[in-house]
Parts: structure tokens; C-alpha cells; sequence
């Protein structure tokens, strides 16, 4: 009985027999007011989902341009920084052929080896050496090393036109992009090794260059906690070797000499394979005194 | 005219001590007193009637059947005898029943309730 005082509000009136109470106008237009609500939510929604569905549409229009990020093309049987280590130990160069946005790169990964840099024309004589390759530019005016480079500890030369630096000391080789870094300090105080070159990649992210045309290129890269050395086996511009080093995921690479500068290196077969062009095979006297190369060895 | 007289139906409130037996045309209106009510009549007389307002609209409905659409429930407080309906105003929420001769009775609704009555009125006059 005590909810007959509750089927009725304070602002409704009932004639008495009748069952509901008389709806006022504000009630009526409650329903008429839902309804068209309703009317325009379930508007709306078929508006947005017809633009999302427009979207989608140019979004696979898009997906049809070769903008998708590249997959490297690895061999499936080779890891690529996960190799485990074989019982010998003995130091040898792991080269890998992969494709990066229709660009063919050679991976030089080295095994049970530390990095040093030399200067001068480097010789084959040492069985030890499994890879090398060009690393500073020299000036062609006065025939001095470009960048800050130690040799061994001995400042060799100074200079920040290049931002791109690689460290080798205490056994750790670092790549990196700074103007100025500590590890130039570093390597003269611990019998280190310190050059620099362009930057080509910085922390993931491309870095251009001013440098055109296309030609052969070289970088050696940080990819998490692994160092490798790559070769374009085509002819590329800075930017599109830059961003194939992007796409296949490294931290941090820096230029090394390209086109015919001459390198080898040494597989695990104790195969010598050559890149670039030993210009000054039939001429040792034309070689630019303080030509420099990381020279890879075993340990 | 004694036959009429006598076949007018009339509220009959019965409780286990006592009864009320009124016609309805001397009810000016009912008003609720907590879990009681109170019965306003024409000869100015209010009788405490311990039932709930609810009750008594169900009591109206069932006992006068279509005769008791004369009464109108007005919110949780209020039940009018429409006959007596004398004077609406919504912005003071006034409403004043009177026979316009021997009693005036004055109550409050809401002002939403009190504009509903005043349309429903007008719609039955069909202004």
C-alpha cells in the first residue's frame, strides 16, 4: 500500500481511477527527445564508420606503394647476430648478403676478433688481420687524416668537421654521432683507437649528408651490443644507403671510405675475400702516407 | 427524487473502531498526514482518517467507480473534488477550491501539477 504513494510524483496529477498518472508536456518531450538522440548518435555513427571505412580504402590504396618498411632478406639458416660461438675460437668474418629496399648490402660480421686502426698501406702479411677497410678521409690538399683520429693512444690528428666517431678501447669499439665525446680522451689515455666520419645513422635515425652522386658504400654499425662492418654491392647515394642501414635496424653507424677504396676480409674458412680495388698494388709509393684503415684481427 | 437521493453512491471508510459514510459532493478534498489523511468537507469540518492517501484514492476508485473521476489525485499530497475547482494560479502554486458561496478552501501543489490541472480543465471545456 505504501508504494500507491509512489506511483505518482509531486509534479503529475491522476484522476482517480485512472491507472498512470497525466504526463506533462516536459514528460512527453522526453520520449520525442531520446528518440531523436537516437536518431543522431545512430547518424553520427554511420557517418564516421562510412569515413573510416574511406580511410581504410586509402590506406590500402597506400599500402600498394613500396612505403611498407622492408624486411631484410636473410638467409633463413643464418641468425644474424646470434651466431654461437664454435669451439676454435679462431677470429673469421661472417658476410652476409641481404636486400634493404631493393639495395643489396654485404654484412661483414666479425667473430672472436678485436678491432684496431692502422695507418699507412696495410699489407697482408699478418695472418692474424681478418678484415680491412678504409677508415678516415684524407685531405687531398695536404694529404693529413680528417677528423680527430688516435692511433694507439697518440693523437694523431684533431679536427669536429665530422660528427660521426668510432672508438676502439680496452677490447669495446663504440659507434656513435657526437661533436664532442669523452672518447677521444678515452683512447689516447688507454691505448686506443679513435677516428672520425660522416654520420650516416644516430640513434635510428637518418642523418644527411651533403656529399652527392652515387658510388659504392661502406659504414661500420652499432646494432644493439654488436658491431659490424656493411658494403653496398650497388652503386648509392648517401640517403638511400643511410636509410637501408635504418630499415635493417641499426643504433648507430658511421661512413667508411667508399667506392674502390681497398679492403679484405677473411672468412671461416681462412678464404681472403677482396673489396674494392688495390690501386696501389703496382704502385706502393702513390699511397697517401697517413691512408688509415680499422683493421680487424683475431684474438 | 428519495429513490436518486438514495441510489447517489456515497465514500464509505470503514476502520475496526469506527466508519465514515459522506457523499462525495461534500468532499472539498483529501490531504495526506503522514500515514493518515485528512478529509476537508464542504460544512468546514476536517475528519482525521487513519488510512493513507493511496488508500483512500483506491477506496474512491473502487467503491464510486466512474462517479469517482470527479476526484483528482494532485502529486503525493492531495486528492480534489474537481467540482470545487475555483482558482488556479501556477506561479504562487495556489489552488483554491470553493463552492463560491459557503466555504473556500485554499491548497498548494506543485506548479508543473497545478499547470497539467489547469490544462486538463481547459481541455474538458474544450477552450
Amino acid at each position: 500500500m505504501i508504494n500507491q504513494n509512489k506511483d505518482i510524483r509531486d509534479d503529475q496529477i491522476r484522476i482517480v481511477g485512472d491507472k498512470n498518472p497525466t504526463t506533462s508536456h516536459k514528460m512527453k518531450w522526453i520520449p520525442i527527445a531520446i528518440v531523436c538522440l537516437l536518431f543522431i548518435v545512430v547518424a553520427l555513427l554511420i557517418i564516421e564508420n562510412t569515413r573510416t571505412n574511406v580511410a581504410n580504402e586509402n590506406n590500402y590504396s597506400s599500402a600498394f606503394e613500396p612505403q611498407a618498411k622492408p624486411t631484410p632478406v636473410l638467409p633463413d639458416s643464418v641468425p644474424l647476430f646470434n651466431i654461437p660461438s664454435d669451439t676454435t675460437n679462431v677470429g673469421y668474418i661472417e658476410r652476409i648478403d641481404t636486400c634493404i629496399n631493393d639495395i643489396q648490402l654485404r654484412l661483414f660480421i666479425p667473430h672472436h676478433a678485436e678491432m684496431s686502426l692502422y695507418i699507412g698501406r696495410m699489407k697482408k702479411d699478418d695472418p692474424s688481420v681478418i678484415f680491412v677497410g678504409q677508415a678516415a678521409d684524407v685531405r687531398a690538399d695536404n694529404g693529413e687524416i680528417v677528423g680527430a683520429f688516435v692511433h694507439k693512444g697518440k693523437p694523431i690528428s684533431w679536427g669536429k668537421s665530422k660528427k660521426g666517431y668510432c672508438a676502439s678501447i680496452n677490447g669495446k669499439v663504440y659507434v656513435g654521432v657526437a661533436e664532442s665525446t669523452p672518447l677521444f680522451e678515452m683512447a689516447t689515455e688507454n691505448e686506443g683507437y679513435f677516428f672520425r666520419q660522416y654520420a650516416l645513422v644516430d640513434n635510428g635515425k637518418l642523418v644527411e649528408n651533403n656529399p652527392k652522386g652515387k658510388t659504392i658504400r661502406r659504414a661500420i654499425c652499432q646494432m644493439q651490443s654488436s658491431v659490424f662492418m656493411v658494403e653496398s654491392l650497388t652503386r648509392e647515394s648517401f640517403h638511400d644507403f643511410a636509410q637501408a642501414l635504418v630499415d635493417l635496424g641499426v643504433n648507430n653507424a658511421i661512413y667508411l671510405v667508399g667506392s674502390t677504396a681497398y679492403g679484405w676480409s677473411v672468412d671461416q674458412n681462412g678464404i681472403t675475400h677482396e673489396h674494392g680495388e688495390d690501386i696501389w698494388r703496382n704502385n706502393p709509393s702513390g699511397c697517401p702516407k697517413n691512408v688509415s684503415y680499422i683493421v680487424w684481427k683475431r684474438k | 427524487m428519495f429513490i436518486n437521493l438514495h441510489m447517489k453512491k456515497s465514500l464509505i471508510i470503514s476502520t475496526s473502531t469506527d466508519l465514515v459514510r459522506i457523499a462525495p459532493e461534500k468532499i472539498i478534498c483529501i490531504t495526506s498526514d503522514g500515514n493518515y489523511s485528512n478529509l476537508i468537507q464542504t460544512d468546514n469540518q476536517t475528519r482525521l482518517i487513519t488510512y493513507q492517501l493511496g488508500q483512500i484514492e483506491k477506496m474512491i476508485s473502487t467503491q464510486l467507480g466512474s462517479e469517482g473521476k470527479c476526484f483528482i489525485r494532485i502529486g503525493k499530497s492531495l486528492i480534489i473534488n474537481r467540482s470545487y475547482i475555483y482558482y488556479i494560479n501556477i506561479p504562487n502554486q495556489k489552488l483554491i477550491l470553493s463552492d463560491a458561496e459557503k466555504f473556500i478552501h485554499t491548497v498548494s501543489a506543485s506548479k508543473e501539477a497545478l499547470r497539467q490541472l489547469k490544462e486538463l480543465i481547459e481541455k474538458e471545456a474544450n477552450l
